[in-house]
Parts: structure tokens; sequence; C-alpha cells
């Protein structure tokens, strides 16, 4: 075995770059005592990732709950108004997408946006156009009130991507760096039209959150940083 | 979002990291309540924009760290024995489960507490390094060392295969 124990763990941990990182694992492939080593070190991080996951998932007491008062104290007002402008999202059928982009019929993805900003490409669907350049270089913390595209929140998703939700018209989305492209994992169609929309909102946010990392979404400094280095994954 | 709301969404997560650090769920509540309070007093020393979940955790770490060292317990090994609570149950199955969470918790109360924190924010809440040593006011080299250790005695005291 090449690398020292640290070596290995700053690798389980996700914490080498990308070169380092896939010569551990080729190495791994051909030496029993490395792939030994990292399966030790997998095998705690799960153990502990499945003892303490539940207690995330416990309704949270209600004496915590109201030192925050958030519920019935809100002004209802407000908690009106913001019910009122919440959009609704739709699942849209994944497969009817793909299959009208397959055949070329874009007459079923126009009531929502234009067909351009979707494409297929090797049998996946990437941004294209105006929302790739939304989603390469707009920062949600900093865009224009009339932007085409709006950006809601950027993520590191499990797989170590980084995402970020977008609603463009009628289409919402999410959108993941893979490969130099913004894959498309999500959409969700918005039922409201015109008015003032989040992204962030509704099942989206939802979805973006169970993709997400434990650490959330980025905050301003991280998706400037994130968005000048390119997008780049860091893998585990 | 207003504030409040953001620490409700946050109130999971740091029930976990709680649990972690503290002996029992109790306790480990009452130092998320704690947390909050303080939370909610020194609001205006959080700049929005920055992580507010990196600023509860620190939060919460400090009021755990207060708490040890004015009990006079800073580094004490809590016995192996005392940190199991058997759930009751009358399947089996609780029965296992409560033996199990009885493992992981007893091998973590017998980290002292700068690896246990370490762990916890790593290898459970997964923050980086970096994120993790900011948090606590530490060098990285302080918690890549402190995760080794912690890491080399849960391996032994939960067995090879963790």
């Amino acid at each position: 075995m090449t690398f020292d124990p640290a070596t290995v763990a700053a690798f389980v941990d996700g914490e080498l770059d990308g070169p380092t990182a896939r010569r551990i694992e080729r190495e791994a492939q051909a030496d029993p005592a490395l792939a030994a080593e990292i399966a030790r070190h997998r095998a705690l991080r799960d153990r502990l990732a499945t003892h303490y996951a539940p207690i995330a998932d416990e309704p949270v007491p209600e004496r915590l709950r109201a030192l925050l008062a958030v519920d019935g104290k809100i002004d209802t007002s407000l908690a009106a108004r913001r019910e009122a402008k919440r959009p609704r999202f739709a699942a849209i059928h994944w497969g009817a997408i793909a299959a009208s982009l397959a055949l070329g019929l874009t007459i079923g993805l126009k009531p929502w946006t234009p067909a351009a900003d979707i494409a297929s490409r090797q049998g996946r669907l990437v941004a294209s156009g105006a929302l790739a350049k939304a989603l390469d270089s707009q920062l949600a913390s900093n865009q224009p009130q009339n932007a085409e595209v709006r950006i809601g929140l950027s993520f590191r998703d499990r797989e170590g991507r980084y995402c970020r939700s977008f609603a463009r018209g009628a289409l919402a989305g999410i959108g993941c760096r893979d490969d130099g492209r913004w894959q498309i994992e999500r959409t969700a169609r918005s039922e409201v039209e015109g008015a003032y929309r989040q992204a962030s909102s509704g099942e989206l946010a939802a979805t973006a959150a169970a993709m997400m990392t434990p650490n959330g979404p980025l905050d301003a400094a991280a998706e400037r940083a994130a968005r000048d280095a390119g997008w780049q994954a860091r893998r585990p | 979002m207003r504030f409040e709301e953001e620490l409700v969404d946050l109130l999971p997560r740091l029930r976990r990291f709680a649990r972690g650090l503290a002996r029992d769920a109790g306790s480990a509540d009452d130092l998320c309540q704690a947390a909050v309070e303080r939370a909610l007093k020194s609001q205006g020393q959080w700049q929005r924009g920055t992580k507010l979940d990196s600023w509860m955790y620190r939060i919460t770490r400090n009021l755990w760290i207060d708490e040890r060292r004015a009990a006079g317990r800073r580094g004490a090994h809590v016995p192996i024995d005392d940190a199991v609570v058997q759930i009751a149950g009358d399947g089996a199955a609780e029965v296992e489960a409560g033996a199990m969470r009885g493992d992981v918790d007893g091998a973590m109360a017998r980290l002292p507490d700068e690896q246990r924190e370490v762990v916890m924010l790593v290898l459970v809440e997964g923050y980086t390094y970096r994120e993790a040593a900011e948090m606590l006011g530490v060098p990285i080299g302080t918690v890549t060392s402190r995760l080794a250790r912690g890491r080399e005695t849960l391996m032994h005291l939960l067995g090879e295969a963790a």
C-alpha cells in the first residue's frame, strides 16, 4: 500500500483533489490491502450515518419549536400573502418530455418553454441556449429583477456535483453540472403565469433538499466561488 | 425567509449533532434549547448571507464545551455501561435495534470531547475538514489528527466490520 492512512481517510472523506482520488481508485483495484482499508473507513462512516440519520427524521419536540414561535404566531396577513404568491408545481411526466424530444415533437414542450432551452445529448437531457448560459454564469444572490431565467438555490448533491434550481417562464427545474454540461435532473411546471415566482419554492425545494448534502445550499460567497471555478464537481 | 423560520428548518440536524455530543436525548434537547435561546439573543451577530448552520453549530458546540468545563468533566471518559441505555420494547427487533444504538452511543461516549465533536462534524454532518476547522477555531491539521484518533478508537470498539 503506497498511501499513508491519513491519505486513505481523506479519500473516503472526499477531501482529495481529482487526480489523487482517481489514482487511489485505480490502485485499490489491484491492491487488496488498500481496498480493505477503504472499505473499513467506509463501513465506519456508514455505521455512524445509519445510527444518527433517524434522529434528524424525528419530529422536533414542541418545546424547541415553541421557542421559535413559527406555529401560529406568524403575522397572518404576511402568511396569507406568501400562500397566495406561492406557485403550484405539477410534476411533468418525465418520459413524456424525453419522448417528445426524441421524436422531435417540440410542440409537447412549447407550452412551458422554448425547446431550445433543453436539448438531448447522448440520451440525456441537458440545458442549452439561454438556460445553460444562466446556469453557467448567473448568481442567485445578484440577479436582475427582470432576468429571463431565475436561479433559485445552488447546492452540492450527494455525488459531489453542483446543482442549481431555476425557473423560466412556466418551466422550473433543477440542473446538475455533469461532464461539462447542465444535466436536467428534475422539472416541474409552474401553473401560475406572469407574477414573480421563486424557483426554490414548493415541490422543487423539497426535491432539492432531498438531493443536497447535509451542508445545505451554497451561500452567496460559495456560489460565486463555485461559478468562478467552473462548477467543478468534487467527487468523494 | 425569517431568521426564526430558517432556524426551524435547521432544528432536525441540530438535534442530531447535539445527540452526538450529549449523553442522552434529554440533555441533547436541553443543549439545542440553550443554543436556540442564545441564537435568538445574539441574532444581531449573525451576518445574513453567511451560513446559518455553521453559526448554529458553533454556538451549540461552544455551549456544550462550557457545560462540560463547568461540570469539571472535560476529557473525562464515560464508562461504557453508563452510556448504554436499554430500549424497552416487546419485539426482538426493537431490543436488537436498542443494542445496536447502544454500541455506537457507547463507543462515541468513550471518545474525548475534542475527538467526538470532530467525528460528528465530519463523519456524520458531512462538513469538510476546512469547515470543521473554522467552526472549532483550530487548524486543519488538528482536525485531521483528532479525526484519525477518533476513528481508530471507534473502529476498535465497534469491531473491524464497524
